[in-house]
């Protein structure tokens, strides 16, 4: 029995739900729409949000709120919102369950989110490779809509909200709120310069709102419950509700975790997720995705809330936890993400583009025991000429493994070159006396 | 401008102060002080895509290093270029940049001109990437166009410029992150306009020309700035040459007409005039047979028959022609020598093919012999009527300002032409258009009315012109409620609907231009259509709004020129009337003689004149009526029967082969002068190279004859010429930037409205002919193509590489109907004779045509019939009904 | 200087590939509109979803690759014509993406997920048992067509890792095991029951109290 009240993940815990409308009807969907559609004014809705506190669950933690209300007001003509559900940030799996097994949870958010700032097309753009997650959204879509939840005349409140699934086709780069535009527009995920922000200039250079997934799933409770109810939660002002966690690694019971912001990575980590998978202890984690620097050990006790994460030096981004144990070699494993961030650079930017491809190589070359000592030196080079060059956020994550690494394990780094000149001595001797 | 108080605001860069109007980019601001940000994905032309990260600034107030190329100047901002933070950032973008770019720069031909060699020498960036550096398979790009992609920096200006400025999206960056690369599509050459814009706009050397790869490095080049002699747009062009030799064109950014934009005619038809064919020698006949003679003797030789002729029968004996290709001098000169030293009026250029049509009913409606609006209200309309212009092959640079206007400033385009609005390897304006009517191009007229009753039933009559000239808009209006809807719709296959909302648009806008092309110019009745499309405007009120007006566009480089310089048989120098007594007045004290009073003969009435023995000599400067007109008009036997046939000609054409006497003429590349584009725009010729063997420039080879002949016009260079050219002409337009169009002339209006319109009306408010089209037929049409301009360009290896003959294009739908496909012979045939050639399926021709391209029209010709205007003689054989089969 | 100017003329290698002297038309292609033909609905109804035609492609797209397995130029042309793109902009569009196979692969894409997450639990052995058990690396197709093995980055299944997904299916937490029994069933039954239902993990477990 988790011993937090559970508010996402609290219907499919229930043995036995399947996520159908009826399911989510049962366990009290869709009042939250009822209660306000039509009857309490959008900018009511908006207020709302912005009371309770939300911060958005994607990654960059922007006060939901706040963001709608950049939208122009009294603009006539079309708007949208964008959900983003492309979950690609490597640790992450928890927008790919809210989908799976509650999708009329997002919907419902998606609906509230669209009359709240008035837009009557949503797209959510998934990625490609939950396939199953698309069929299941559609699904959804299609019984929400028989039930007059989605479409033309909501609940016979003269409200429109139509809801189409975008399936992406494999690039990390189209979580990015201005890549995902261009995605959704049928182009090359490259994101935009921004200003102008999506708010005024977004999907088909319209006002747009991009929110993630599990953003979305929060306003049902937040405009059920009232945001009160839900600013009390988790470490308020700033972090306030739950957020659902998603523990992997060398951990006994990986998966995802729903509790409230403020607990500790201790607790998550050994009372939630069962502890160290054997008896090596913890040595880093990574506390929110590929793009968070990495943590030790002495970082255990850091609160889970975007403040505290922030100050120990690191972000909670998407909220994806990876535990790595005593012995795993911190250069292969920076080495590992920074593939990940060369195969997925978009190619827009020199400084990412060019760097990346750098990184890499040169990264390799150590952990090949080719590297030399001014190695470390170019490293720390590259990554800060790569850090705030770039046009979106994707340049300073794809520095923060190899940044992070050398800053807590450079000995490690070092041992690799030391062996390789090594090697390279034993090499060359025979050579000499030739 | 819309709006003349343009805000500005003020902000420092390096701590100098500069103004700038709002909206100004931060490295615009900074350039305006004379700081240069290093940059390369950056172009004034491309909407900002900030990718190269080169132009990194400091912003005082902004905690990261900004763009600027990206950011907009505000009041109050402090921008710092020149810290060494600064520099260390540019420095490092540098740095990545090289990573992966070869240093092969030692065969690049870009060495020398190149950003990233040119910064990397100023931020002496070394390298510490020592990895490996990615390779690029090699692939065949096309004809004209290399790629070099290992030395791409991934800028996207190539891409950003086919795609926003010509609209044509041919080029596509593939794959991503370092392996992204610009490819065509799969392993496809290029396919495209050919315009060259991707060459000149990589800021390295990884997209080049064919033309000139290896061939020189820049510093040993020399440079002209002289104008292309393609079409009527006239761009400015930089020709590099080595030696004798003609190495490369560019055109550069801010300069000229086209600031920096060229099509394929203008960027790689370059050597058409260097081609090995070229007549360099005088040529004289001798027992039948063209043979090489000495200046001297050829002279002479046409001097005494000149004479001789002159003598037995009179100036009226003679008569002359010259190409619209030819320079202002050229022009003027030429039909000084007819008038002074022959002594006829008998004498006609190329704008007698269609421009003519324009000039005339803007001279009578408007008082104008050019546009009242330049390129730039093209750009800033906000209403564009487009007709019969097929603006992308005939006048591709003012389809760049059209496009530029809906793309950039969102202008509303409206479209009359004969194209489907298909996605081609060729930008396609009415894929712009917000309302596109497709329509047949002897249907044009039609197609006005209907734009012209809509106006009037939709009482879209302007109020002043209905108070000032009642009897006007009640005759404008009586004519048109003549003409019945179903008739219209039946002529133009186009409902009324379609013309109302059209009609809506067009009134609806503040600054409204209609371009009106060479397919409506050229077309029967066309001097008719344009005098019904400035009804048209002074009905709506637009025709003297400011920024609004009507804008026939010119084929032939000079069309305009030779129409101003009097070198038409009705026009004195100043495009003013023969007989208008104030005139000759002026230009006979300014050539110290008498002009000939008995009226001039036109081209046609030329040919048939000398057909009927009345006219016995026939100075031809750079025109080939043989190759041109259709054989009907007898023109070929008519030339046979002259005594004396003299041609000014760069090569042996048709009409050059029946010649007594060839004169060898030097191209535009050999020499000075001026000449005057569609817009009015007077612009500086210059030679790029000396004159080949022992031709001389058409208007010294006047001079010359006119010594032996005994009536010397003696000029010492072109700019003496030039010099009298603005002496009789009054207020003559000075080359400069941007003359002022000339303004509607009220006086000629007023009198256009009282009387004027009366003469033609009801000629020209019915319905044009609608021809049944048979079973088994088409309607076929001589066109423009884009990659070729007359028959000169056909001499171009570059240009023929892209199109190296004439196809039939078809619609898929006709090409089904005859059981063609792309590659299948067929012979087309009508009561005047045959022809076989080459389908080629197109999707942009409408059905039911099918468009030849005039430059391969030779034996086409014979199928046409030639229908001269009764008021400005034009000639008209623009299309003709052909049956087709499909031959084996 | 002399061997510059024949380069200029064309270099060698250009020779074979000459262009063809009538250069190919984008659209207007003669043969059968396949895509059109087959599934037009489908198609107007994707067109439908959205105010900009170009919106379409990747569904269009994906159309296309289910319909032969791959994209093929003719796909890529017909999709051009149908959103009114030039082909350059479609292709373009199919390059960036990595799940959209302008090749062929064989009949059950087994895409290895090789990143952080899943290596730390062993992924790389996953790619090791392709190598023994199928003989094929990472960008190869078995000699019968039917495996073509991806090494891919994340595929948000971090907490079941390792993991690999075979064309729409994902399969978690594989041992060597059920691995071996992945395969057989592919190559029997062209479909595997140890493929993930709708996700959840750790899985709800019955609780005292409740039913
Ligand atoms: C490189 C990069 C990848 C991203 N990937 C995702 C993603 O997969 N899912 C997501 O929701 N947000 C992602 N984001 C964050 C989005 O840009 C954006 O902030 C978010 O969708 C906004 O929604 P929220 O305010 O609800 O969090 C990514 C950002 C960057 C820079
Ligand atoms: S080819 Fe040239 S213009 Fe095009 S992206 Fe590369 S560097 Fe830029
Ligand atoms: S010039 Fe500004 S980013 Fe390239």
């Amino acid at each position: 029995m988790p011993k937090h009240e559970l508010i996402l993940l609290k219907n499919m815990m229930q043995l036995g739900y399947t996520g159908s409308l009826q399911d989510y009807e049962r366990a009290g969907g869709y009042q939250a729409l009822r209660k306000v559609v039509g009857k309490v004014p959008p900018a009511d809705v908006t207020a709302m949000v912005m009371k309770s506190g939300l911060r958005g669950r994607g990654g960059a933690g922007f006060p939901t709120g706040v963001k709608w209300g950049f939208l122009p007001k009294g603009y006539q003509g079309p708007r949208y919102l964008c959900c983003n559900a492309d979950e690609s940030e490597p640790g992450t799996f928890k927008d790919r369950q809210l989908i799976e097994r509650d999708p009329h949870q997002i919907l419902e958010g998606i609906v509230l989110a669209c009359y709240a700032i008035g837009a009557e097309t949503a797209y959510i753009y998934i990625r490609g490779e939950f396939v199953l997650g698309a069929r299941i959204l559609e699904q959804a879509i299609a019984e929400a809509r028989t039930a007059g939840y989605i479409g033309t005349n909501i609940l016979g409140a003269g409200i429109t909200a139509n809801v189409w699934v975008h399936r992406g086709a494999g690039a990390y780069i189209c979580g990015e709120e201005t890549a995902l535009l261009e995605s959704l527009e049928g182009k090359r995920g490259l994101p935009r310069v921004k200003p102008p922000f999506p708010a005024t200039h977004g999907l088909y250079n319209k006002p747009t709102v991009v929110n993630n997934i599990e953003t979305l799933a929060n306003l049902p409770h937040i405009v059920g419950r009232g945001p009160e109810w839900f600013a009390s939660i988790g470490s308020p002002p700033k972090s306030t509700g739950t957020r659902v966690f998603c523990v992997s690694g060398h951990v006994n019971e990986p998966g995802n975790y729903e509790v409230p912001m403020g607990i500790t990575f201790r607790e998550l980590i050994y009372e939630h997720a069962g502890g160290m998978r054997s008896d090596k202890p913890l040595k880093a984690f990574i506390p929110g995705g590929a793009s968070a620097p990495f943590l030790t050990a002495n970082h255990l006790d850091v609160k889970l809330d975007f403040e505290s994460v922030a100050a120990a030096g690191s972000m909670l981004g998407s909220g994806g936890v990876t535990v790595m144990e005593e012995g795993t070699d911190m250069v292969w494993a920076a080495l590992r993400l920074m593939e990940f961030f060369y195969h997925e650079s978009c190619g827009k930017c020199s400084p990412c583009r060019e760097g990346s491809s750098w990184l890499v190589q040169t990264m390799r070359r150590i952990v090949a025991k080719r590297g030399r000592m001014e190695d470390l030196e170019t490293l720390v080079d590259l990554c800060k000429n790569i850090e705030g060059r770039t046009v979106c956020a994707f340049g300073d994550a794809s520095v923060a493994p190899i940044m992070s690494t050398l800053k807590h394990w450079r000995a490690e780094y070092v041992t690799l070159i030391q062996e390789a000149e090594a090697a390279n001595l034993i090499k060359l001797e025979p050579a000499g006396r030739h | 401008m819309p709006n003349a108080t343009t805000e500005t605001v003020r902000l420092t860069i390096d701590g100098v102060s500069v103004s700038v109007p709002k909206g100004t980019l931060v490295i615009e601001a900074a350039r305006r002080v004379g700081v240069m940000v290093p940059h390369f994905c950056y172009h004034p032309k491309l909407k900002p895509d900030a990718n190269c990260r080169m132009c990194l600034v400091e912003v005082e107030r902004m905690p990261k290093l900004q763009t600027s190329c990206s950011t907009i100047a505000t009041e109050g901002m402090a921008v710092r270029t020149a810290t060494t933070v600064v520099h260390n950032a540019h420095k490092s973008v540098l740095e990545f940049i090289l990573a992966n770019h070869p240093l092969d720069c030692p065969v690049c031909d870009q060495g020398g001109k190149c950003d990233l060699q040119d910064f990397s020498h100023q931020y002496t960036a070394t390298s510490r990437f020592e990895e490996t550096k990615r390779i690029f398979q090699k692939e065949y790009f096309s004809p004209l166009i290399e790629t070099q992609m290992n030395r791409c920096v991934q800028c996207l200006r190539c891409v950003r410029y086919c795609d926003e400025v010509m609209d044509v999206k041919a080029l596509a960056p593939v794959g991503r992150g370092t392996m992204t690369e610009i490819k065509s599509f799969g392993s496809h050459p290029l396919d495209c306009e050919f315009c060259g814009g991707c060459v000149q706009i990589c800021p390295v050397g990884a997209i080049v020309s064919r033309l000139s790869m290896y061939e020189y490095r820049p510093w040993m080049l020399k440079r002209a700035d002289t104008v292309c002699t393609f079409c009527g747009d006239g761009c400015q062009i930089t020709v590099q040459t080595k030696g004798q030799e003609l190495i490369e064109v560019n055109s550069a950014h801010g300069a000229g007409r086209n600031s920096g934009d060229l099509c394929a005619r203008g960027f790689f038809g370059f050597r058409a005039t260097s081609h090995p064919s070229r007549i360099t020698h005088p040529l004289i006949r001798r027992n039948g047979m063209l043979v090489e003679a000495t200046w001297e003797d050829v002279l002479e030789f046409v001097a005494e028959q000149t004479k001789r002729l002159k003598l037995a029968h009179g100036p009226q004996a003679f008569g002359g022609l010259i190409s619209g290709r030819c320079t202002n001098e050229e022009l003027y000169l030429f039909q000084k020598f007819m008038r002074l030293t022959i002594g006829t009026n008998n004498l006609d250029s190329s704008a007698r093919y269609g421009h003519v049509n324009g000039v005339q009913a803007m001279r009578l409606v408007q008082g104008t012999h050019r546009w009242t609006v330049t390129f730039e209200d093209i750009v800033q309309a906000d209403v564009l009527l487009l007709i019969g212009t097929n603006i992308t092959e005939a006048n591709p640079i003012t389809g760049l300002k059209v496009k530029e206007a809906v793309k950039k400033h969102s202008a509303t385009l409206l479209t009359i032409e004969a194209i489907q609005p298909a996605i081609g390897t060729i930008s396609n304006i009415s894929n712009l258009s917000q309302q596109h009517l497709c329509i047949a191009p002897s249907q044009f007229g039609a197609a006005v009315l209907g734009l012209l009753k809509a106006v009037v039933e939709g009482n879209h009559v302007d109020n002043t012109i209905k108070q000032r000239a009642p009897d006007y808009v009640s005759a404008v209006s009586h004519a048109v409620q003549q003409l019945a809807w179903d008739d219209l719709a039946v002529s133009t296959g186009v409902p009324h609907e379609s013309f109302f909302q059209m009609a809506a648009s067009l009134v609806g806008g503040r600054r409204v231009v209609v371009l009106a092309g060479q397919m409506l110019l050229r077309s029967q009745g066309g001097y008719g259509i344009c005098l019904n499309l400035l009804d048209l405007l002074l009905l709506t009120g637009k025709l003297t709004a400011q920024g609004c007006g009507f804008a026939p566009l010119a084929e032939e480089n000079n069309d305009q020129g030779a129409v101003e310089m009097g070198a038409v048989a009705a026009l004195l120098p100043g495009a003013r009337d023969l007989t208008d007594q104030d005139a000759r007045a002026q230009i006979a004290h300014a050539w110290k003689e008498d002009l000939p009073v008995a009226a001039g003969a036109t081209l046609t009435e030329m040919i048939d004149r000398a057909q009927a023995g009345i006219i016995k000599g026939l100075f031809v400067v750079g025109e080939n009526p043989v190759g041109s007109l259709p054989p009907q008009t007898g023109v070929k036997e008519a030339l046979g029967k002259l005594d004396l046939l003299v041609c000014q000609e760069l090569f042996l054409t048709e009409t050059a082969a029946l010649a007594h006497v060839v004169l060898p003429a030097a191209s535009a590349m050999e020499k000075a002068g001026t000449f005057t584009n569609t817009e009015g725009h007077v612009q500086a010729v210059r030679p790029a190279i000396d004159p080949l063997g022992d031709s001389r420039p058409d208007w010294e080879i006047l001079s010359a004859l006119s010594v032996f002949i005994g009536v010397p016009l003696e000029y010492g260079d072109a700019k003496e010429i030039l010099k009298e050219i603005r002496a009789v002409i009054p207020g003559y337009g000075s080359l400069g930037p941007s003359p002022i169009p000339p303004a509607v002339n009220p006086m000629v209006v007023d009198q256009y409205v009282t009387d004027g319109y009366r003469r033609d009306l009801a000629g020209r408010y019915t319905l044009p002919a609608r021809a049944v089209r048979q079973e088994g037929t088409v309607e076929l049409g001589l066109v423009q193509s884009l990659f070729h301009s007359g028959k000169l360009s056909t001499y171009s290896k570059g240009l023929l590489q892209i199109e190296s003959s004439g196809y039939l294009h078809m619609n898929p739908v006709d090409a089904a109907r005859f059981g063609l496909t792309t590659g299948d012979r067929v012979r087309l045939s009508n009561s005047r004779g045959e022809f076989a050639t080459t389908a080629k399926v197109l999707d942009r021709v409408p059905e039911g045509l099918a468009w030849f391209p005039d430059h391969f029209a030779q034996d086409a010709l014979r199928l046409f019939d030639c229908v001269v205007d009764p008021d400005t003689k034009v000639p008209s054989f623009r299309t003709v009904s052909v049956s087709v089969m499909k031959t084996t | 200087m002399l061997a510059r100017r024949a380069a200029s003329e064309g270099p060698r290698w250009t020779r074979a590939v000459r262009a063809p002297s009538i250069p190919s038309p984008w659209v207007g292609r003669q043969g059968s509109q396949m895509l059109k033909e087959k599934y037009q609905e489908e198609i107007d109804e994707i067109i439908s979803r959205y105010p900009v035609k170009r919106s379409a492609l990747i569904p269009l797209l994906y159309l296309a690759q289910r319909d032969e397995g791959f994209i093929s130029e003719a796909a890529m042309k017909e999709i051009a014509g149908l959103l009114r793109l030039t082909p350059p902009q479609v292709y373009e569009t199919a390059t960036f993406y990595t799940m959209l196979n302008l090749k062929r692969v064989g009949k059950f894409h087994l895409q290895v997920c090789k990143s952080l997450m899943c290596a730390l639990a062993g992924s790389d052995t996953v790619i090791g048992w392709v190598k023994t058990k199928l003989g094929i690396g990472p960008g190869e197709t078995t000699s019968d067509g039917l495996f073509s093995l991806s090494a891919v980055e994340c595929l948000a299944a971090c907490g079941t890792a390792p993991m690999m997904q075979v064309n729409e299916d994902y399969y978690e937490r594989l041992t060597e095991e059920r691995f071996d029994r992945i395969l057989a069933d592919l190559k029997r039954d062209g479909t595997c029951s140890l493929k993930t239902g709708p996700f959840m993990w750790p899985e709800p477990v019955a609780v005292k109290g409740e039913t």
